[in-house]
């Protein structure tokens, strides 16, 4: 009997300790994740190129963290940093503009 | 042995000559720019009376025109004009008044946009109101909505008829500011990747979704408007909010800088139309 307590005992403490690594590994991707996007979103607003919804990506993230979906959460997090991205390349080169030729023919 | 270093020069020179005229061929000037903007909408719409694109969306959309016609009968905007009357004529708590610092009159509305050289920006009509409010002890208004637009609508009443004509300076500073409002015209923004350009020039009189989409040439004589959709009355940068929005673009500050140099260049592209504000639009 004193055995069984024991082993039950032991995986009790080895699955808490092991679900704290997990839930901290979760916040650690989340963490990176939304500074990665908030760098992507700053790059991009820097050159006036920052997309609409980036913002409310993060602040949904937040609130998915807060529920537990973690990986909803890290998910959003990368497509808001893919919009940063993409807003910034969009705008470069985009300056000294000329009418298309479109005006002209 | 000397003629090396006169070829040299002759080499030089004749470069720089041929990529200094390179340059100013590629870079249109103002003015061409104008004659180029305002050319393709005639092109463009050959039956259409050049002062008919004053009247927007409803210079090409006839069905829309109907409706539009039937609500000018009994203009949303009225009371908001009279409101703006009594705004122009109600002395500050200090007990001047915005007579003191528009000594001109309310009939001012063809005096703005225009380049301010000493505050080396482009001065707008919503942020000179301000100005004076906050040089009098008042609190400024909001730019987008709300009662900046009672003042607009009453001194863009006073100035119907008037004509667009924004003064292009020769101050390098302003023919940048130009240049960064016809760039943000003509730059594809937002996850759509859509332009200004595209949608009110390429685009102008097609359908985007049920709407039919408004030439530029015109856009800033009617404001402010009173839009259906808002079931209200808006400021033009309002409306450049909602357009960047649509596109998936995040907007710019009401009278940010982005804003006024887009608003000089659309003003400055529609020169010689007449200022027919306040409006209504759907």
């Amino acid at each position: 009997m004193l055995k069984k307590i024991l082993m039950i005992a032991t995986f009790a403490t080895v699955s808490s300790f092991s679900n704290m690594t997990l839930a901290e590994e979760n916040a650690d991707s989340l963490k990176t994740a939304v500074e990665a996007a908030k760098t992507a979103k700053k790059a991009a607003a820097t050159v006036g190129g920052e997309w609409r919804d980036i913002g409310k990506f993060l602040k949904k993230a937040k609130k998915l963290a807060a529920d537990g979906k973690f990986d909803k959460a890290v998910k959003l997090a990368k497509k808001a940093e893919t919009q940063g991205k993409l807003g910034k390349a969009q705008m470069e080169g985009q300056t000294n503009l000329e009418f298309p030729s479109y005006f002209t023919k | 042995m000397k003629k090396l270093p006169l070829i040299l020069s002759v080499c030089i020179t004749a470069c720089l000559s041929l990529s200094v005229a390179l340059s100013s061929a590629q870079a249109a000037s103002p003015a061409e720019d104008q004659k180029i903007f305002q050319d393709f909408f005639k092109k463009k719409f050959p039956d259409i009376k050049e002062a008919e694109f004053a009247n927007g969306v409803y210079a090409v959309d006839s069905v829309g025109r109907e409706s539009w016609e039937a609500i000018e009968e009994f203009p949303p905007y009225e009371p908001v004009v009279d409101k703006g009357a009594e705004m122009w004529k109600k002395p500050f708590a200090n007990g001047k008044g915005f007579k003191d610092c528009f000594k001109e009159g309310p009939a001012i509305a063809g005096k703005y946009p225009h380049w301010d050289k000493e505050k080396s920006m482009v001065m707008t009509l919503p942020l000179a109101i301000n100005n004076c409010l906050e040089a009098n002890g008042e609190k400024p208004l909001k730019y987008k909505k709300g009662k900046i637009n009672n003042i607009l609508a009453y001194m863009a009443f006073e100035s119907r008829g008037q004509k667009v004509n924004v003064e292009m300076s020769d101050d390098p500073k302003a023919l940048e500011a130009y240049q960064k409002g016809k760039d943000f015209w003509l730059a594809k923004r937002g996850q759509l990747n859509m332009s200004c350009a595209g949608c009110h020039a390429q685009n102008a009189s097609n359908k985007i979704r049920a709407d039919v989409l408004s030439p530029a040439f015109g856009h800033p004589t009617g404001f402010p408007v009173y839009r259906s959709k808002w079931g209200g009355m808006g400021t033009l940068h309002r409306r450049f909010t909602g357009c960047n929005k649509q596109v998936r673009a995040k907007p710019f500050k009401a009278q940010g800088e982005e804003y006024r140099n887009l608003e000089f260049f659309l003003t400055y592209m529609s020169n010689g139309l007449e200022l027919n504000g306040p409006s209504s639009r759907k």
